[in-house]
């Protein structure tokens, strides 16, 4: 027999630390400290490059400059009136988009052979990136904001009728086959089985449409446009006026967080049973 | 070793079944034949001939893969038989036989409260809403379900899952109650409980029953009669008189009865299950 060595390891109670609701809280806590110290040294640096002249701030722009011209901006209440522009038609066209969008979706359920025959113009209406109809939506709607908003429509429209279809497809079979055994109508079935099972579905629809209508709605702004964040990040570019830019991209950046987290509050109104789920 | 097999019908009076009651579902030479375009028509039923009584509560009991599905589908008027018919007798002037299922998953929705879940049949047949609530509340109270009536599905343990979905099943009065294997979710001590609980509160309700399921205990802790079925294509084998649960009062006294294991051996012999690919 051969010599065999023997371990020995013993947890004791309270060995192993944690508590996974204490251990989240302080890491978001650490996270965020270390977030807020990493974008911070960013921005040392880059001002302190800027200054000694290693970063060209005529191609970069500096952090006090962008600072410098957001306050300008700011206090003239262009920066204002611009991302109302923008945030208005981006929403009006999301809006618009999204919940027509996810309506025909679901409206699909009722007609295979109409989802089927129209299936191949979705799937390639759903690939063509919509901001190449842009100089066409701008000919026929003009360069102002109805322009814009028909660009986000667009942009949202397919996806949410996608994602509303696909939805109607994931019902279990059980939950329709237990409303035919009551002596459910179609209707009935749609109404308290399709449309709330495919809830779910059309929030995500939602949650992507967000930066969708956004893309097609500054790509827009770009092309021809009067105001809006987009078309002040566009004059200034063409400016070389990079702090102006970067005020515009931080704007932008915001916008986006701001509907992001609207729309997932909306979300969690909208699908209560989803709550402390796994 | 004698055990009562009969060919479909009650005959055995110790049961204490009344005789000559009325037939709720009647299956005469049903036949079950899948064909897709393109490949060779595959034949899962090949006949179920079962009358059930009113009041009854019969299982059916198969190897696994033996069409069990099919069965239910057709049971429960989802899917038309390719041949033989199905005689529903009840109180719907339409299809005969109002049918209440069960399934081995409580298909609670998500999305709808407790108590908006065992609604739904009463909302489908437009009841209205004081009205159903009221009757809803009651039965909640009954199985000891009142405080989760706000509550959504996720909340609840299994057990109280089935339970739900059995008083949801209930309260629209059906003539005759399916189940498909309703407990194999369930841990056994809880499956054991709901058995009991089941039982006694269907016949309480005067209810008839199929229960479909593979676990033979179950099948003859519950049933008046068990219907072993063949492998796929599937027919009845033998239809066995049991009855333990309704002479003795119990399920659990059923399981633990002599005749019990009589019983389950014989059941596990027809079923002809062979391990390791058939080299028994």
């Amino acid at each position: 027999m051969s010599e065999a060595k023997l371990y020995t390891h013993t947890i004791r109670a309270g060995s192993i630390k944690e508590n996974d609701e204490q251990l989240s809280r302080n890491t978001l806590f650490t996270d965020n400290l270390w977030r807020g110290a990493g974008l911070a040294l960013v921005i040392i640096m880059w001002q302190v490059g800027v200054s000694v002249g290693w970063i060209n701030s005529f191609l970069m722009g500096s952090p006090v400059g962008i600072a410098n011209e957001a306050w300008r901006l700011i206090q003239s209440g262009q920066l204002l009136n611009d991302t109302v522009a923008t945030v208005y038609a981006t929403v009006v066209g999301f809006l618009v988009g999204s919940i027509l969008g996810s309506i025909a979706g679901l409206l699909l359920w009722f007609s295979r052979t109409t989802a089927r025959i129209i299936d191949p113009f979705v799937v390639a209406l759903n690939g063509l990136p919509k901001i190449a109809l842009a100089p066409m939506i701008i000919i026929w709607f003009g360069s102002g904001m109805f322009s814009k908003i028909m660009l986000a429509f667009v942009a949202t429209f397919v996806v949410a009728l996608l994602s509303a279809y696909q939805g109607t497809h994931q019902i279990d079979r059980n939950l329709i086959n237990l409303m035919r055994s009551l002596g459910a109508s179609r209707r009935e079935i749609f109404t308290k089985v399709v449309a709330p099972a495919t809830l779910p579905w059309i929030i995500s629809a939602f949650r992507l449409n967000i930066g969708f209508a956004l893309i097609a709605e500054i790509g827009g702004e770009f092309i021809s446009s009067d105001r809006g964040l987009g078309r002040m990040i566009f004059v200034a570019g063409n400016l070389f006026n990079l702090n102006v830019v970067w005020v515009g991209v931080i704007m932008l950046m915001i916008v986006a967080i701001v509907l992001y987290i609207i729309v997932s509050q909306v979300a969690k109104l909208l699908l209560p049973w989803e709550k402390g789920q796994k | 070793m004698n055990l009562p097999i009969s060919s479909g019908r009650l005959t055995d009076p110790t049961i204490g079944m009344p005789q000559f009651r009325q037939s709720v579902i009647t299956l005469d030479g049903v036949k079950k034949t899948f064909s897709s375009p393109g490949a060779e028509p595959i034949e899962v039923i090949e006949d179920i001939t079962l009358d059930i009584k009113q009041e009854e509560f019969v299982s059916i009991v198969g190897p696994s893969g033996c069409g069990k599905s099919t069965m239910f589908n057709i049971i429960a008027s989802l899917l038309e038989p390719s041949d033989g018919s199905i005689t529903l007798q009840g109180s719907d002037p339409n299809c005969g036989a109002r049918i209440g299922y069960m399934l081995q998953r409580d298909l609670l929705f998500p999305w709808r409260t407790i108590i908006d879940n065992v609604c739904l049949g009463l909302e489908i047949q437009g009841v209205r809403k004081a009205r159903r609530y009221e009757m809803a509340r009651d039965q909640l109270a009954r199985y000891g379900l009142a405080d989760f009536a706000d509550q959504y599905p996720h909340t609840l343990s299994g057990g109280m899952r089935q339970r739900v979905a059995l008083i949801r099943t209930l309260i629209t009065d059906p003539d005759l109650i399916l189940l498909d294997e309703p407990f194999s979710a369930l841990d056994y001590q809880t499956r054991l409980v709901l058995e009991e609980e089941i039982v006694s509160i269907l016949k309480e309700h005067h209810k008839t029953v199929v229960l479909i399921t593979h676990d033979i205990g179950e099948a003859i802790a519950m049933s008046d009669r068990v219907a072993v079925m063949t492998q796929r294509p599937t027919s009845v084998k033998k239809i066995y008189d049991v009855g333990l649960s309704r002479e003795l009062g119990s399920c659990l006294k059923a399981r633990s009865d002599a005749r019990y294991q009589r019983f389950f051996d014989s059941i596990w012999d027809d079923l002809d299950i062979q391990i390791d690919g058939g080299a028994a």
